[in-house]
């Protein structure tokens, strides 16, 4: 295995160019980050020191804590719905039917569309005067709908998009999945005089089991770090309600120029997605193992 | 049995309407005047056809220039995460070399940063180098993001060790191993990794929308973001724009379909 | 097959890597002068303001001038990374409330010895005099845009309506009349953020505070100070069009807003004077402009300027100034071109030419920019301004009782202040 033990000089050798550039690129800019939080500091003029007043700010910063909450409630709207979505539709692209194909297809399509057209898309069509959905709720006699101008119904419209936009994703992960699965255990099942809801119940979903964390995991952070679609669609109203946490960094960072208070903010959110990718991680990954 | 087929057809059919009808209602909106659209007199259907909005959008905007940006700034970043990446996941996955699993580690680590922690920074640092407001410098960042070691590392871990001994044996060297093993052997998971970081590149937003000042160096999807405040409530002129931002994509997609749906599937095969 | 799919994408990646970079810099030397210019005009305003551009492009060949819209969002953004940067185009546009967050920091140019004297006479003082601080000339104003008012003569015809109402009260009972008699509503105040947020609430508060004789802001900007009567009277009768009285739409976007006063679905509408241009484009549709009312005691009008100032640059090229200023000067004495979109001229030579007084209205409520409300010169203005849109939208679309979302709002604007 060891040609002349070079494999020091070797794993160095070919290691280096990507460090370099994460060093870079992720690292410095990091660090940087970091160092830019414990300042009061508008990028026009001289930064000056806070210590950890930004921190402490934070900690009674209303805006932050509503805004940590609408992002929570976002992942709470879409990580199960997504999840059990995908797997339905990989149960459509895994069956029998001459029409797999096409479904699997399609399901996908949303997913390569770039944020910006999906949510420009959806806006569009949840607009409330001329919205197609509004106007074919008139055309049947009923009453449109605020889909985006709400606060009842604004997050779950952005969340509606979204599943649209990206369930295809999770179902290529679950198609990926079932296909593992043995056909003899199936075939077996049916023998056995398993109709197809108990062979889904009892043998796909506990066997899909890794690809469920797996979708758990990525989806958690994915909804954790939304922005573009509310961004898009709402700009984070009604009256604030669906401002999430990066679009209330990217308002302080961007639009009032408060970066060390922005910084401050985005480092506690990478503290917040650290610890749960953590704690998933170790639940999940020891369970199923 | 057989009404139960047709019916199962049925849902099916719908299913598959349902899914595409947004994507419909994009063309068919982008189709019609601004006067039909924004009107209490609804019509399903154009009732004057016309590619007005599409002309209005090529006449008065970069819109090409947009696309070929980000044809670009897609397929650099493609080729070179790849020239970066394959190599360190190579190290990871079969050098035994002292640090290795730090180092794994705190690249992961690297995933989880958000974006936006980095965008200040980055921006500094970039405009100290006299790059902001150039293509590369909407690429340098991207190059550092780790999904793709992540991805290569699995499918190089599942190669057998006896496989390379057997050409170390033959005299062949480090790289001459990696080259004429392990890259050929792991051409699907390369695969994956290219067209991830298209997909990636070509979606990207935030990044691109500070660190480009131009807008004839805009990227597509900041070009259509702007395009929408721009043209404030024009609904029909905002789906031509999207329509033409989407046409290059689902062309994409469409060729490469098997290997992009393969490919995200891989990423949760070993995971 | 496999090669020659390579083959393609390498020559696309070639192709497109060569197209992408095709743009260049003209080259210095022979020619006009090369400025850039960032604006934030959009639809119906950047319309008329590409015009003007393409015209002053024509009109001379020493200076060529390229502009680069950037959506209103983003422009704050780009143009201060842009700045902080030492990277910003010759001129730009700023809001006149907003010169107060970069002029501290020395990164705008002081125009003083650049701009002649007979030039500035020119100017309306007031405007002007908002773009001077410690003494120093930092821009020079295009345009006033405040707060008017829209009316839909038909619907006010159709409803026996014959004078413009005065006060708050005569503003509520037409509006009622107008709902009862037309089946259309009243008046038209988005109250719901959209693609914009309900700015248009936050600039009738501030107006209406005013008319009082009350401000936002106390007179060293260390405080809030619109809890009291002033304010609780004026948010109670916002609240109270939408609720109580049920005249205005409730959950009503800007685009919205904007929308149903083109379709005629609405008496009253309220905005900036940049949408009289693109409601007098709109077929089919009659109305007038008027000055904001007095509706509660004096004249007071929310207002705001475009400003045009020029970046201080790692390398200042006296040639680009000077063109730079040439430009301006063009742009300020053609005003007459911008008022098509409804923005009031800041100079006199253009208020008192035939042009601007041939077209309607404007010369109306270009009258009643003595009583405007400047924006207070303060650097947490901006961060003020965009969270009372939040908090005033919450408390009238959700009829909050009026005295704790004042409270709130004290409370959150003392909180802003502090951290600036």
């Amino acid at each position: 295995m060891i040609p002349g033990n070079r494999d020091t000089r070797d794993g160095i050798l070919f290691s280096l160019p990507f460090m370099i550039v994460f060093a870079l690129f992720m690292v410095y800019p990091l660090v940087f980050g970091f160092y830019i939080s414990f300042f009061k500091w508008n990028i026009l003029g001289t930064p000056s020191f806070l210590g950890i007043q930004n921190y402490v700010d934070i900690m009674h910063d209303e805006k932050f804590w509503s805004s940590l909450w609408h992002t929570v409630q976002f992942v709470l709207m879409t990580t199960p719905v997504l999840i059990v979505m995908g797997f339905l539709m990989a149960l459509l692209a895994t069956s029998h039917s001459p029409l797999k194909g096409v479904m699997e297809t399609v399901f996908f399509i949303p997913y390569i569309l770039s944020m910006t057209v999906a949510a420009t898309l959806w806006a569009w069509i949840m607009q409330k005067d001329f919205g197609i959905i509004n106007q074919v709720i008139r055309l049947m006699g009923g009453e449109g709908v605020s889909w985006l101008t709400s606060e009842k119904n604004a997050m779950w419209s952005i969340s509606i998009a979204t599943y649209w936009w990206t369930a295809g994703f999770n179902m290529v992960l679950y198609t990926a999945g079932i296909k593992q699965i043995s056909k003899e255990v199936f075939e077996s099942a049916t023998v056995d005089g398993a109709n197809a809801l108990q062979r889904i119940i009892h043998i796909t979903i506990p066997l899909v089991k890794p690809t469920t964390i797996l979708c758990l995991i990525l989806q958690v952070i994915a909804s954790f770090n939304v922005f573009g679609q509310v961004y898009v669609m709402t700009g984070g109203g009604p009256a604030g309600s669906t401002r999430v946490l990066i679009q209330y960094i990217y308002e302080t960072g961007f639009s009032y120029f408060r970066m060390g208070y922005s910084a401050a903010m985005s480092y506690i959110l990478f503290v917040i997605i650290m610890a749960i990718s953590v704690i998933q991680y170790i639940t999940l990954g020891r369970r199923d193992s | 049995m057989n009404a139960r087929k047709i019916l199962a057809r049925a849902f099916e059919v719908a299913l598959i309407l349902i899914w595409l009808f947004p994507l419909a209602w994009m063309v068919i909106t982008s189709l019609k005047y601004e006067s039909e659209v924004v009107t209490r007199s609804f019509t399903f259907l154009p009732e004057n056809p016309t590619l007005y909005n599409y002309l209005h959008a090529f006449s008065s905007t970069y819109i090409l220039q947009w696309l070929c940006n980000s044809l670009a700034i897609s397929i650099v970043t493609m080729i070179a995460t790849f020239i970066l990446d394959a190599p360190i996941a190579y190290a990871f996955a079969k050098i035994r070399f002292p640090g290795r699993n730090i180092l794994f580690w705190i690249v992961m680590a690297g995933m989880m940063v958000p974006f936006q922690v980095l965008i200040v920074p980055l921006y500094l640092q970039f405009n100290s180098y006299g790059i902001i407001n150039t293509l590369s410098s909407a690429i340098l960042p991207r190059l550092a993001m780790p999904i793709g070691i992540f991805i290569l590392r699995q499918f190089y871990e599942g190669i057998p060790d006896a496989l390379e001994e057997a050409a170390f044996i033959d005299g062949a060297g480090r790289f001459r191993t990696f080259a004429r093993i392990i890259l050929p052997l792991g051409k699907s998971a390369a695969t994956t990794v290219i067209i991830l970081s298209f997909i990636n590149a070509w979606n990207d937003f935030l990044w691109p929308l500070i660190a480009i000042n131009d807008s004839v160096k805009y990227t597509i999807t900041v070009g259509i973001a702007n395009f929408q405040g721009t043209h404030g409530t024009e609904y029909a002129l905002i789906m031509a724009g999207a329509v033409i931002a989407s046409i290059p994509e689902l062309v994409f997609f469409l060729i490469f379909r098997r290997k992009i749906i393969d490919g995200i599937a891989m990423t949760g095969i070993k995971g | 097959m496999k090669r020659k799919l390579m083959a393609i994408i390498a020559l696309i990646a070639v192709g497109t890597l060569l197209f992408a970079s095709a743009p260049q810099e003209a080259s210095t030397g022979e020619g006009p002068v090369e400025l850039k210019f960032w604006s934030l005009f959009t639809g119906g305003d950047g319309a008329f303001f590409d015009a003007m551009i393409e015209e002053f492009n024509a009109s001379q060949d020493e200076i060529h001038m390229t502009n680069d819209m950037v959506k209103f969002d983003d422009y704050y953004t780009k143009l201060t990374t842009a700045l902080a940067a030492g990277n910003a185009p010759d001129v730009i546009v700023l809001h006149q409330a907003r010169l107060i967050n970069y002029v501290p920091s020395g990164v705008l140019l002081p125009l003083d010895e650049y701009v002649s004297d007979e030039m500035l006479s020119d100017f309306q003082t007031a405007p002007l005099e908002a773009c001077r601080m410690d003494g120093k000339l930092y821009a020079i104003p295009f345009d006033v845009h405040p707060i008017v008012m829209y009316t839909n003569t038909s619907l006010l015809e159709e409803a026996g309506i014959d004078k413009i109402p005065e006060t708050a009260e005569e503003f509520t009972a037409a509006a009622k009349a107008v709902k009862e008699a037309t089946g259309q509503w009243g008046s038209l105040i988005d109250n719901t953020t959209g693609t914009y947020k309900a700015y248009t609430l936050t600039r009738l508060f501030v107006s209406l505070v005013n008319q009082q004789g009350g401000s936002m802001l106390t007179e060293d900007m260390s405080a809030a100070a619109f809890n009291n009567e002033y304010g609780y009277n004026a948010l109670v009768w916002l609240q109270s069009l939408v609720n109580e009285e049920a005249v205005n739409p409730n959950e009503l976007d800007y685009d919205a807003a904007m929308n149903m006063f083109k379709l005629g679905e609405g008496a009253f509408y309220f905005n900036g004077v940049w949408a009289t241009g693109t409601l007098e484009q709109t077929e089919g549709l009659e109305f007038a402009a008027s000055p904001l009312p007095a509706f509660m005691g004096e004249s007071a009008a929310w207002t705001d300027s475009h400003t045009f100032a020029i970046p201080v640059q790692k390398n200042q090229d006296p040639a680009k100034v000077e063109a730079a200023i040439k430009f301006i000067d063009w742009m300020t004495g053609n005003a007459h071109l911008w008022a098509k979109a409804g923005n009031i001229p800041t100079r006199n030579s253009v208020l008192e030419g035939e042009e601007f007084n041939a077209l309607p209205y404007r010369a109306d409520y270009a009258a009643a920019v003595s009583s405007v409300v400047a924006n207070p010169p303060t650097a947490a203005w901006g961060e003020i301004y965009e969270t009372l849109s939040d908090l005033l939208e919450a408390a009238v679309t959700k009829n909050l009782d009026p005295q704790t979302s004042l409270d709130g709002m004290e409370a959150t604007v003392n909180e802003i202040i502090s951290r600036y």
